[in-house]
């Protein structure tokens, strides 16, 4: 074993010696930095899901205009949307559709009519997840959406907005090792590269917890009822993650890091240049609902 | 549809179709009123990410060969969906059962077999099977167990389990906890160790890893087929686990509990976050007596 290994001792002391902010796989520790700090919305609304976990449209419509607005400092979400898209671009929506836990199409409609709004064409908008690659849209987009909610994974820690861009190569096993820790890679891809507008992390009912590639139990969800809204999709992710993170601890009432624990956050940040996963130089705007909000 | 499943046959070799004809025969054609509602799907070796995306590295990492996907429809109910890993050898099904093992009560199906939330998985043989619905109704759930149990029998032979588990005294640790494998990914799913493989784990090892029941410490018990390797593998786990530790193996870590290891003939035994050293050291010298 000539090669040094990262190892569990490394987290314990990362975790020890910031044990006020916790989060074990992203890097506290640093200060901020002025020239690479990130701005993120959490907006939050406690009647977003209803004790049955039924979604409340009108409610999530509100809460994502009302982000989009605070986030780009704009009069309302028309204009937001006006910073992001121009009538000639060619708009891909990358979406989700794990079957238990998927985007509500209530919310990639929303973003169809607010695209539309700014003058896109229909026929140059797609809404897409697992077939993006022979989706024509998506061939020619000038402009991608990405969108989709927060869960545990059975392989890379926690699939977040990072994650959801796997499809966009035609061999996703490529990026499996070391609990995909290079998923940041995928933001250079052509079809990938300077495109991505907008990232939305979906924390409604986040999955913190699972057993299994399958495992979808409602018992491992809670009812956050929040979205998270930005450009850097390393910033949302890292949020999102210490959200989940910070539910865990209340849940299991240990500490009880994602398994497998979460690198490739960290790594789109440090290793390949993406985005900004340390906390403390990432300024999160907070609205709506303030109670557990856990960070 | 109907051309992928065209492309798929083309693509068989003869005995392939041989081993997917079998599979086929594992599910029924008609359950409580559900129909096969379009061909069987298979996938074989690294096709399975044709099916899925990450998690399909967890199956691979139990030496996963081939998987058959089945759906049924009934109109006005719930689509099930059955999965059906061919692993190989009972040991990788057991393996792939106990790394989702503890997500609900025990169900009499196959060998094992756990229920929660409209998922039934268990294993029987070399064959891991998840029988699955989205939304619970009491007529699907019975046509999920009916279905489960139509494969267990199917299937007809029960497997060995892995004989490094007979070693283990099962009033120490929490059976939901136990996790079987060969590989570091799955370690490191259920307790992060490193990303290096510091344990030297490969095919020809066996692990467990459980939790114990008195201070909810986690023991991992591996067995290498020649004490050789046991030493070469316990020579790494120190140098880069424990290059700090005192002549025995022992050290408090930094969450201020105790890790350490030993050695013994062709197995290594490490626990991991122990309340006091003093139980540790005893329950390694307890295992070391009745190792084999």
């Amino acid at each position: 074993m000539s090669e040094s290994s990262m190892t569990r001792r490394d987290f314990l002391r990362t975790t020890a010696a910031a044990a006020v902010v916790g989060t074990a796989g992203i890097s506290l520790l640093a200060q901020p930095d002025a020239q690479k700090k990130a701005n993120v919305v959490l907006i939050r609304h406690q009647h977003v899901v209803d004790s049955e976990g039924k979604l409340n449209p009108k409610i999530l419509e509100e809460m994502f205009d009302e982000s989009m607005a605070t986030f780009f400092r704009t009069k309302n979400a028309g204009d937001a949307w006006k910073k992001i898209v121009k009538p000639g671009d060619v708009v891909g929506i990358k979406t989700n559709v794990w079957r238990y836990l998927r985007t509500p199409l209530e919310l990639e409609q929303v973003m169809k009519t607010r695209i539309m709004a700014v003058g896109v064409q229909e026929k140059d908008i797609a809404i897409d997840d697992r077939g993006i690659l022979s989706n024509p849209v998506f061939a020619r987009a000038t402009a991608l959406i990405n969108v989709r909610p927060m869960r545990a994974h059975n392989w890379s820690g926690v699939g977040g907005c990072l994650k959801n861009y796997i499809m966009f190569t035609p061999n996703p096993p490529d990026y499996h090792p070391d609990s995909c820790i290079d998923l940041g890679a995928l933001w250079k891809l052509p079809a990938v590269e300077g495109k991505t507008r907008l990232n939305v992390l979906l924390m409604l009912t986040p999955q913190f917890h699972c057993l299994g590639p399958h495992h979808f139990d409602k018992q491992f969800t809670w009812a956050y009822n929040g979205i998270i809204v930005g450009t850097d999709p390393v910033a949302v992710d890292a949020v999102g993650l210490k959200i989940i993170e910070a539910q865990r601890e209340l849940f299991f009432k240990e500490d009880s890091p994602m398994r497998p624990p979460v690198r490739h956050i960290k790594a789109a940040e440090e290793k390949h240049g993406i985005g900004i996963a340390n906390l403390a130089a990432i300024e999160i705007v907070r609205l709506g609902w303030k109670e557990d909000s856990l960070i | 549809m109907s051309s992928i499943f065209l492309l798929l046959t083309l693509a068989m070799t003869p005995s392939d179709t041989m081993t997917y004809s079998a599979m086929q025969k594992l599910v029924p054609a008609s359950i409580r009123g559900w129909q096969a509602s379009e061909p069987a799907r298979f996938y074989s070796g690294r096709e399975i990410f044709q099916y899925m995306d990450g998690a399909g590295e967890v199956y691979l990492a139990y030496g996963f060969s081939r998987l058959l996907v089945q759906r049924y429809a009934r109109p006005q109910q719930e689509e099930i969906l059955v999965e059906i890993f061919d692993m190989g050898l009972p040991r990788n099904a057991f393996g792939a059962f106990t790394n989702m093992q503890g997500r609900g009560p025990a169900v009499a199906i196959g060998q094992a077999a756990e229920y929660k939330s409209g998922l039934l998985s268990f294993w029987r043989g070399r064959f891991f099977v998840c029988v699955m619905i989205d939304n619970e109704n009491e007529e699907a759930t019975k046509a999920v167990f009916d279905l489960g149990s139509r494969i267990s029998e199917s299937i007809g032979e029960d497997g060995p389990t892995p004989s490094l588990l007979h070693v283990l005294p099962q009033e120490l640790f929490e059976l939901q906890t136990l996790r079987y494998f060969f590989r570091h990914e799955i370690l490191n799913i259920h307790f992060y160790v490193a990303d290096k493989n510091i344990f030297r784990l490969n095919e020809s090892t066996d692990a467990v890893l459980v939790r114990l029941k008195s201070d909810k410490s986690h023991l991992l018990l591996i067995q290498y087929p020649s004490s050789k390797e046991a030493a070469a593998a316990y020579a790494d786990f120190t140098a880069s686990y424990l290059p700090d530790a005192r002549a025995e193996g022992w050290i408090q870590t930094e969450n201020k509990k105790w890790t350490g290891c030993s050695v013994h003939q062709k197995y290594v035994l490490a626990v991991f976050d122990a309340v006091t050293l003093a139980d540790a050291q005893n329950l390694l010298a307890t295992l070391q007596r009745i190792l084999p």
